[in-house]
Order: C-alpha cells, then structure tokens, then sequence
C-alpha cells in the first residue's frame, strides 16, 4: 500500500524503511538486508538518498521510496492511493509509470484508486 | 459532600483502572519476552540501538554524576557515622544505604529523565505521524518491533548502570574512609565484605528489573494515548512522566516492605 495515511517512520532513515520489511517479515541479516536496498534503490540512480529520512526527501523520492517499501513484500500486490496527494506536483501520470516500470519485477499486480477527476492525468500520459 | 465523595469514587475507579491496565500490558510484555519468535533482525538491530542510546550515550554524564553526587554523599555519610561514634557499622551504612537503596533509586531517576520522556516523546509523535499505523500495514506487531526492545534496554540499562553506579559509590568510599577514618584497603573490603547479603542483593536486582519494566512500559503507554492532534504530544509526555514517577515510589515502597519481611 502507498499511501500518505501510511508514511515512512520518520526515525528511520530510507534505507531503513525499506529494509525493515526484509528484516522483520523474513528475518533477513541486517547487512543483506541493506545491500538489497541499496541495490534498488540503483535502479532510480538514488543511493545518495538512503541515509537520509523522510523530512529531506522531494515528493519524487518520496514516492519511490514508499513503492520499493511496498515491493518488498514477497509476491506483491501494490495499491497506490491518490498518488497525486504524494506526487502534487506532477502533471500527468508519466514518473508514476517510470517508477512501476522500474521494479516491475518486484510486483505481481499494481492498482491505482483515484478520483474520477484524475481520470485526463491518465488518458493524457496514455495517449502520449 | 456528595459531590466530593463521587469525586474520590470518581478518582478511585480511573486509579484502579489505569493500574489494572498497566499490570495487563506488562503481564503481556513479560509474555512475550520468553516468546522466541519475537526475535527476528529488525527487533533484535533496535534492541542493539536502544541499549546504546540508553546505557552506552550517558556514560559520560552518568558517570560524571555518579563521582560527583556519589563523593558528596560518601563524605557526608562518613562524617556523620564518625560523629556518631559508629565507625563499626560503616559497612553497613555503605552496603545497605548508598548501593542497596540510594544507587537504584539515583540510576532510575537518570535513566527516567532522560529516557522515559524520550520513549514516550517518540511512541507519541509516531501515533500523531499515523506511523504506528504503517508498522500496522505492513503486519508488524508493534508490541515486537516497538514496545519489547524498548522494554528490555530498560531492564539492561537500570541493571548495568546501577551495578555501575555500585562501584563508583564504594570506590569513592575506599578514598574516603581512608581519608577520615585512616583504614586500609583491606580493612575497608572485609567490612563491605562482611555487611553483604545475599537476600538483599536478590531484592536489589529485583526491584531493578522492577524499575526498568515500568519506566518504559509506563511511557510507551501514555505514548499511545495520544490522540492525532500534535497538541496531544506534551499532554502524553506529561502524564506519562508523572506516572513514571508515582511507580518509582511505589516501587521503592513496595522494596522496602519486601525487605522488612
């Protein structure tokens, strides 16, 4: 699940919210663990961020950072509400879509609950 | 005066409920402690963070205090026997008084002042921030991940820096009575020697242990009351630290009623 009403925990710095599924779900070795995160968090070229927490990240990182959070759950469904609350500042859909493509191997599905006047942010990326 | 006895049934019933509900929680905690599946990695790196966070950070200040505070009452305690003509009872004094009742009771007021209001702080702001909510999501229990290590770094560190603050407390001693009452080394250690028991150590690590569940258990409590309003946060911290010092009192009382049986 990505949402604002589930943040990062503002205590732990990125890579620590996102290792903390791995640890704690499959009791994963802390060193591992990190690595594995550091590694996906290469694949946005954003390893620069992991020590950083929550308050310091843009809204872009932010999000990716909740998505990789969400994707380490083994055989992931992702849900993804009102990604505009979280990426207010983009137009369309389109980093949203870099973001998922990105790991989309980490993922079974994803799903976007939106309101209905969202819906021209969509079609606008999608025709383009 | 009806309205005055309703209060005091009021005040009564709100006691004994917030009692029965913080025995409740630690009864669960303890529970959960000897529950091996409790530990995995996540809780056993906050585990590691917390006791050095708590026991390893304050050494210097901890410490500093103990030499400081401990050296003041070391000479006035020896002056006053020695005053008092009862040079044959300083060990006593020493054991009994400064490590068996003044150390625990030094290292917790510490310990709760800087960590308890830190713990209660932290549970609060992630209750406001929805973050307990996020543990919640992604299915971890909080009582592992949150709660548990907190509560066991308080049991480590009141245990660790209390025998700590022992030490420094009769070191202290041996400078002095050799000082004011001229004994030696060896006179010094067989007369602490000789004024240990075993009982009261018992009793000593008991309400240690006693100590450090309730000064993080109690804030972690008040902590989770806190509603999503950030103005809850002070409220939180200050009833929780309240509360965190009526158990402390109790906890001494209760000690002492041990020992006189």
């Amino acid at each position: 699940m990505i949402s604002l009403d589930i943040p990062l925990i503002s205590n732990l710095d990125v890579l620590n919210n996102i290792a903390l599924i791995k640890l704690y779900r499959d009791n994963l070795p802390k060193r591992q663990a990190e690595q594995l995160v550091l590694k996906l968090l290469n694949r946005y070229k954003l390893e620069d961020i992991a020590y950083k927490r929550s308050a310091d990240l843009t809204d872009e990182h932010r999000f990716c950072v909740m998505l990789l959070r969400a994707a380490m759950i083994n055989e992931a469904t992702i849900v993804i509400d009102r990604p505009f609350i979280i990426l207010h500042n983009s137009q369309d859909s389109s980093f949203m879509k870099y973001a998922l493509n990105t790991i989309d191997d980490l993922y079974n599905q994803c799903h976007i609950l939106d309101y209905i006047w969202n819906k021209d942010r969509y079609i606008k990326d999608n025709a383009s | 005066m009806k309205t005055f006895v309703e209060k005091i049934g009021v005040a009564a019933i709100d006691m004994t409920g917030s009692l029965k509900a913080t025995l409740l929680f630690a009864i669960k905690v303890v529970f959960r402690m000897f529950d091996r599946n409790a530990y995995n990695s996540a809780v056993k790196m906050v585990l590691v963070e917390q006791i050095y966070f708590t026991s390893v950070q304050i050494l210097p200040l901890f410490l500093t205090i103990a030499v400081i505070f401990g050296s003041i009452l070391v000479i006035i305690l020896m002056l006053v026997v020695k005053e008092l003509g009862m040079v044959q009872y300083i060990g006593r004094f020493m054991i009994g008084f400064m490590v068996y009742e003044l150390s625990p009771f030094i290292t917790v007021i510490l310990i709760a002042l800087r960590s308890s209001s830190a713990i209660n702080t932290e549970i609060a702001v992630m209750k406001v921030n929805k973050e307990i909510r996020t543990l919640e999501a992604f299915h971890i229990d909080a009582m592992n991940y949150l709660f548990l290590p907190r509560i066991i770094n308080g049991i480590i560190s009141v245990v660790f820096l209390n025998s700590l603050f022992s030490i420094v407390v009769l070191a202290t001693g041996l400078i002095f009575s050799n000082f004011i009452f001229q004994m030696s080394f060896d006179t010094y250690t067989d007369v602490l020697i000789n004024s240990i028991y075993f009982s009261d150590i018992i009793i000593m690590y008991l309400k240690c242990i006693t100590y450090g569940v309730f000064i993080t258990l109690i804030p972690i409590m008040f902590g989770l009351n806190a509603t999503n309003e950030l103005t809850s946060i002070p409220v939180s911290v200050l009833n929780g630290m309240v509360r965190v010092f009526i158990a402390i009192v109790i906890i001494e009382v209760l000690s002492l009623i041990l020992k006189l049986i």
